[in-house]
C-alpha cells in the first residue's frame, strides 16, 4: 500500500539495528551538542553522523532532507553575523553593516548543531521503516493505540492527498477561481477545504465502527503479526552510546 | 454544576475521539497543502488540530498536536519535531476555551485566536532561544527580529516578538477558519467525538 515515508529499503548494517539503538542515537547526538557546545567537538558528532549515513547507503537521500532548513541557516548566519548581541571584532563589512567573528563564531555551533540534528534524525527516518518503528515501540510499552494513530496518519495523508486534486478540479469546473487577487484566493480555501474535512471526519465515524468490531477498545493483550527481529548488538551499541553521553558530562563538569 | 458530567480532562478516550486524530493530522496537511496551492501568505498548517480540540476536548487536541509534529517530522523536516510542545499547547488551549464556550460566535472566536497565537509564541521562544539562538526561519519573523536586536531589545524579547509576527496572525485565521467550518458540521458529525456527552436514559 501506498504509505507516506522517508525509509528508503536498502541493506545494511545501519538497516539491521534497533530502531531503539538508533532513537537513543538522535537523543545523545543532540544532547551532546548542548552539554560540549564546541565547534570541533560538534563537527566530530557530525562526522560519525555523515559516516553512520554513508555506511546506511543513504547519504544522498538526506540531501533533500537538508535543503529544507537550508533558510532557517542561511538566516542564522546573517542575522548571527550582523546582529549578535556580543559582537566586537570586525570580520567584514558590507556598506554600513559589519559582519563580526563573535557572531560568526555563534552562528558556526548553531548551524553545526542544526546539521547534526537533521543528520541524526536522518539516519533514523531513512533506515527504519514506521512499521518496524512503531511495533519495537508497543512492545516496549507504547499504547497501541498511539501505534495504530501513527501508522494510519502514514496511510490515510496519501489518500487525502489523492482525493485534493479530485477536489480542485471539481471546484475550477463548478467556475471556483484559484488564481487572482488575495480575496478570491482567500474565498477559494473553503470550497476546497470543506469537501476535505467533512469526508475525513465521515470515515472517522466509518472506522471507528471497523475498529470496535475487531475489539481495539479492548483492554486484552494485544498479539503481534510480525515475529520479533532479533538485534545482536543492542546492548552493546546501546551502553556505548550512553557511555559516550556520561564522559561528555564528566568532561564538561571537570573541565 | 453538573457532576454526572465527564471532565474535559478525562482520559477514556472513545475510539470515535482516537481516530479523529489522524484525520486531524490528515486536515493540517491539507491545509497547508491547499495554502500554498493558493499561495496564501500563512502556513494553516493546524486547521485539524483546532478543528479536533473543538470536537473532542483538550485531550484530543493536544494528542493531535504533539503527533502531528512528530510525524511531519519523520517524514518531511525533522526540525518541525522541535514544535511538537507548540502545537500540543495550541489544541490545549483551543479544547479549554471551546469547552468553556469561547466558541459561541465570530467576535469570541477571534479571541481565541489570539489567545492561542500568543500562547503559541510564549511556548515557542524558549524552543527557539535554545535551538536557533531566537530565531524562527521565518522571513518576517527574523527580520522583525533583527530589526528589534539591532535597536538594542534584549535577545529574548526580540525572540518572543520574532514569534508573534509569526504566530499570531496565522491563529487568528487557523482559529476563524475552524470555527467557520465546526459552524457548518452537521450535529450527527460533532456529536460523536465529545468526551463530556451525557447519554440521557429513558
Amino acid at each position: 500500500m501506498n504509505t507516506m515515508t522517508l525509509y528508503v529499503e536498502k541493506d545494511s548494517p545501519v538497516h539491521h539495528l534497533d530502531p531503539l539503538v538508533k532513537l537513543l542515537y538522535v537523543v545523545a547526538a543532540i544532547a551532546l551538542t548542548y552539554i560540549l557546545p564546541e565547534p570541533l567537538f560538534i563537527a566530530g558528532v557530525l562526522f560519525v553522523t555523515l559516516l553512520l549515513l554513508l555506511v546506511g547507503k543513504v547519504f544522498r537521500n538526506s540531501l533533500p532532507i537538508l535543503t529544507l532548513s537550508l533558510f532557517l541557516i542561511f538566516s542564522l548566519v546573517i542575522v548571527q553575523g550582523f546582529f549578535h548581541p556580543d559582537n566586537v571584532t570586525e570580520l567584514f563589512s558590507l556598506g554600513p553593516l559589519v559582519f563580526y567573528e563573535e557572531g560568526l563564531y555563534v552562528a558556526l555551533i548553531l548551524v553545526l548543531r542544526v546539521l547534526v540534528m537533521i543528520g541524526s534524525f536522518s539516519v533514523l527516518i531513512l533506515t527504519t521503516s514506521p512499521d518496524e518503528m512503531v511495533e519495537r515501540l508497543i512492545k516496549k510499552g507504547m499504547s497501541p493505540r498511539i501505534g495504530h494513530v501513527i501508522l494510519s496518519v502514514l496511510q490515510l495523508i496519501p489518500q487525502m492527498r489523492a482525493t485534493t486534486s479530485k477536489i480542485t478540479d471539481a471546484q475550477r469546473s463548478r467556475g471556483m477561481e484559484t488564481e487572482g487577487s488575495m480575496l478570491t484566493r482567500i474565498k477559494a480555501f473553503f470550497p476546497l477545504m470543506g469537501p476535505v474535512v467533512l469526508n475525513s471526519l465521515n470515515e472517522t465515524k466509518e472506522r471507528s465502527i471497523a475498529l470496535e468490531m475487531r475489539g481495539f477498545g479492548s483492554s486484552m493483550k494485544k498479539t503481534f503479526l510480525n515475529e520479533e527481529k532479533q538485534y545482536p548488538y543492542n546492548k552493546l551499541l546501546g551502553g556505548i552510546i550512553i557511555a559516550i553521553v556520561i564522559l561528555g558530562i564528566v568532561w564538561r563538569v571537570m573541565a | 454544576m453538573n457532576n454526572n458530567k465527564k471532565s474535559m480532562w478525562s482520559l477514556k478516550l472513545s475510539t470515535a475521539a482516537i481516530v479523529l486524530i489522524p484525520a486531524a493530522i490528515g486536515i493540517n496537511y491539507i491545509g497547508k497543502l491547499f495554502a500554498s496551492l493558493l499561495r496564501l501568505p500563512l502556513w494553516l498548517d493546524s486547521i485539524g488540530t483546532v478543528l479536533a480540540a473543538m470536537l473532542a476536548g483538550p485531550v484530543i487536541g493536544a494528542a493531535a498536536g504533539i503527533i502531528n509534529n512528530i510525524i511531519y517530522g519523520i517524514t518531511v523536516s525533522p526540525v518541525s519535531t522541535v514544535y511538537a510542545i507548540t502545537s500540543g499547547a495550541i489544541g490545549i488551549t483551543v479544547g479549554i476555551m471551546a469547552y468553556k464556550g469561547w466558541i459561541e460566535n465570530v467576535k469570541k472566536a477571534t479571541i481565541v485566536g489570539l489567545v492561542t497565537g500568543l500562547v503559541a509564541a510564549i511556548v515557542s521562544t524558549p524552543l527557539n532561544m535554545i535551538f536557533w539562538g531566537g530565531q524562527t526561519g521565518n522571513i518576517w519573523g527574523d527580520a522583525f527580529y533583527t530589526f528589534l536586536i539591532s535597536n538594542d531589545v534584549p535577545q529574548w524579547l526580540a525572540s518572543f516578538g520574532d514569534s508573534i509576527v509569526v504566530d499570531v496572525p496565522d491563529k487568528v485565521v487557523t482559529v476563524l477558519i475552524s470555527y467557520f467550518i465546526f459552524k457548518g458540521l452537521p450535529k450527527s458529525l460533532t456529536n460523536i467525538y465529545r468526551q463530556d456527552s451525557e447519554i440521557e436514559e429513558l
